[in-house]
């Protein structure tokens, strides 16, 4: 049927959202930003908003095609306190999906630094 | 007026959405002191509460809820987010909740579909 308007209601395999590919932008950004760094509270909310930018701007460069994303980053101090942090989420799980790394500063350093990310993909018309 | 109804019909409405993360909060955590054994019950009924009180406003829009319970003594915590999505339908909400042992960071993205 030529001319039959058609519209592509899945996400086709190819531009499919891929976890293990995303885990890898977030580490490699993470990795490349954050090591060696001390959690210092004046430079931390830039730092944040400057990560989560990073990692955007990265997954969406990785051409899943259609997608709507959020970046959501956490910065926490360690000082031997406890944290616990979840997620759930309404969504079709055939198409949307998510990705998150983990990230901790061990050293000698009193002071230091944990980073969870997390990445939330959906499959939607724009 | 049919326009305003229509629209809070389906849009995500900023309001709605800090009232039920404060209402789940409170009766979930409400005056407890932070208990280890405790925290991870704790995080999954606030996100869970939230999620139903959320999908009963019979709005088109698919949810993310996320829970950050941290125990206070001083250490710092920052939360950044950053989203590619459709301004004039998508939104979120943050309400940050803290009683004496503990603070509790309750995010939620709504999508529209």
């Amino acid at each position: 049927m030529e001319g039959a308007a058609t519209y592509q209601i899945r996400a086709d395999p190819q531009h499919k959202f891929k976890p293990a590919v995303v885990k890898n932008c977030i580490r490699e950004v993470v990795r490349e930003r954050l090591s060696g760094l001390r959690y210092e509270p004046e430079e931390v909310p830039e730092l944040s908003r400057s990560l989560a930018d990073s990692v955007r701007d990265k997954v969406k460069d990785a051409g899943f095609d259609r997608y709507k994303l959020v970046v959501q980053v956490v910065i926490g101090e360690q000082r031997g306190q406890g944290v616990k942090m979840s997620s759930r989420c309404l969504w079709d799980a055939d198409t949307d999906s998510y990705a998150e790394d983990v990230f901790m500063n061990v050293g000698a350093l009193f002071r230091s630094l944990r980073l969870t990310k997390y990445i939330f993909a959906f499959f939607g018309g724009f | 007026k049919i326009l305003l109804f229509l629209f809070k019909q389906t849009a995500f409405v900023v309001e709605d959405v800090s009232r039920i993360i404060k209402e789940s909060v409170e009766a979930v955590i409400g005056g407890n002191v932070y208990q280890h054994s405790r925290v991870n019950q704790w995080s999954t009924s606030v996100v869970e509460q939230c999620l139903s009180q959320l999908s009963k406003l019979g709005k088109p829009f698919k949810y993310i809820v996320n829970c950050i319970i941290m125990q206070k003594n001083g250490a710092g915590l920052q939360t950044a987010s950053s989203c590619f999505w459709d301004n004039s339908t998508d939104g979120s909400c943050a309400v940050r909740w803290e009683n004496k042992s503990m603070y509790c960071i309750v995010t939620v993205f709504g999508l529209a579909i």
